[in-house]
């Protein structure tokens, strides 16, 4: 899964920051998985009861990056957050068009859980998601 | 398998009367408008059906609305587009009252509640999405990815005209796995409001484990969720309350919707 080809067209800093994190995740975010009530930092929204599922946001097609590539989501949150998260993170207009993808195949839809997605699409513990300003897979 | 194709036909064949009404607060005119009523396929989405609806309903408003986008409302439900119809009446309609009674909007669109539909092309945009999540569990995303946009199109046509043959025609081929280990995954969504905040739960789960044919009733027991602590239950699809022994693989093969998910929603007996 981590075998992204994009990683190697991103700048300097973030294939860094990719290296160091795929070399060793640190450890707080192994504390945060969902089977566990957490007590790991909490990234986009606090919540102590609800556990968080580590997501990774990979910009493709020429998407702009972030600095920071791995969040500690809400499981309950949606694809929908993550989106208007983003287009936050990135000062991106209404009309600007933002797409999903995981597994490198479909979009899923907004109002789908980080949970669910995990439960089914998630490998070595966290969930990657492909974003990009136009479609990519179709 | 003869009879089994009968199955897919019967399911395909699945219809809903209903009665839509202009929401009250919204009539511009003297008189209310009459009442539309219609025949819609329950594999179905509302966007590919209501056509009729908007053009009987959007005179009647304020002309400042003409254009806005239109959506349904069932007691207080917002009804998301994106589901099939179908799943919609088995997750809301509790008494089986039929012609089911949906309220017609065109001002104030929640869109806090349900995702905005400007266009058809949305709707099939969803289904393919939804079509490549489902092959992604079955078959890794193989079969998808191989077809040609012509097959794409058969699905997608098949469905918006309702023609059985041309969606099935292309259909089968998602169909297709290994006589003896069924699909990868089995692609599906369990709606228990009842017992969850989310909308819908999924996890994978094998139609074959150990030589052993999974059953849906092994499916509910790895949702990790206490069904029988709200009394007694059935398991619903298109209607059809489905005996827990039920093969994952049949099912699956058989029931899905044409988004290739089954859309399994848990109801309880009213008490």
């Amino acid at each position: 899964m981590d075998n992204n080809p994009v990683n190697e067209a991103l700048p300097d800093a973030a294939s860094v920051e990719d290296n160091e994190q795929n070399v060793e995740m640190p450890s707080h975010t192994d504390e945060s998985l969902p089977a566990l009530p957490n007590s790991a930092p909490a990234t986009p929204k606090a919540d102590n009861k609800t556990p968080k599922i580590t997501v990774v946001l990979c910009p493709v097609g020429g998407a702009p990056i972030m600095r920071q590539r791995k969040w500690e989501v809400d499981s309950t949150q949606t694809i929908g957050f993550i989106a208007s998260f983003i287009r936050k993170k990135l000062t991106l207009q209404k009309s600007d068009s933002l797409f999903f993808y995981v597994n490198q195949s479909f979009a899923p839809s907004l109002d789908q859980t980080v949970q669910n997605l995990f439960d089914c699409f998630g490998s070595d513990g966290k969930l990657i998601l492909a974003y990009c300003r136009t479609q990519a897979w179709g | 398998m003869a009879e089994d194709r009968e199955i897919l036909r019967e399911i395909w064949e699945g219809r809903l009367p209903v009665c839509f009404t202009l929401a009250t607060e919204e009539v511009s005119t003297p008189i209310a408008p009459d009442p539309f009523y219609l025949m819609v396929p329950r594999l179905t989405y509302f966007p590919l059906v209501t056509d009729k609806v908007r053009r009987h309903f959007v005179r009647c408003v304020v002309p400042e609305k003409h254009d806005n986008e239109m959506w349904l409302e069932f007691e207080r439900h917002p009804l998301k587009w994106h589901y099939p119809i179908g799943l919609l009446y088995d997750l809301f309609v509790s008494n089986s009252e039929l012609p089911w009674q949906i309220t017609v909007h065109f001002d104030k669109y929640p869109d806090n509640k349900i995702l905005k539909c400007p266009s058809k092309d949305v709707v099939e945009s969803h289904l393919m999405h939804s079509l490549k999540e489902a092959d992604a569990l079955k078959h890794k995303n193989h079969i998808m990815a191989l077809m040609q946009e012509r097959d794409h199109k058969q699905l997608w046509l098949g469905l918006l005209h309702d023609r059985f043959d041309q969606f099935w025609s292309a259909n089968r081929k998602l169909m297709e796995h290994s006589a003896e280990d069924g699909f990868r995954y089995i692609p599906f969504r369990l709606y228990v409001p009842q017992l969850t905040s989310k909308p819908f739960v999924q996890y994978l789960i094998k139609p074959v484990e150990n030589e052993k044919k999974l059953v849906v009733e092994d499916l509910l027991q790895r949702a990790n969720l206490n069904f029988e602590s709200k009394g007694p239950f059935q398991v619903v699809i298109h209607g059809i309350d489905i005996p827990l022994e039920t093969p994952l693989q049949w099912i699956s093969e058989h029931l899905s919707y044409p988004d290739n998910f089954l859309h399994l929603c848990i109801r309880y007996s009213q008490t």
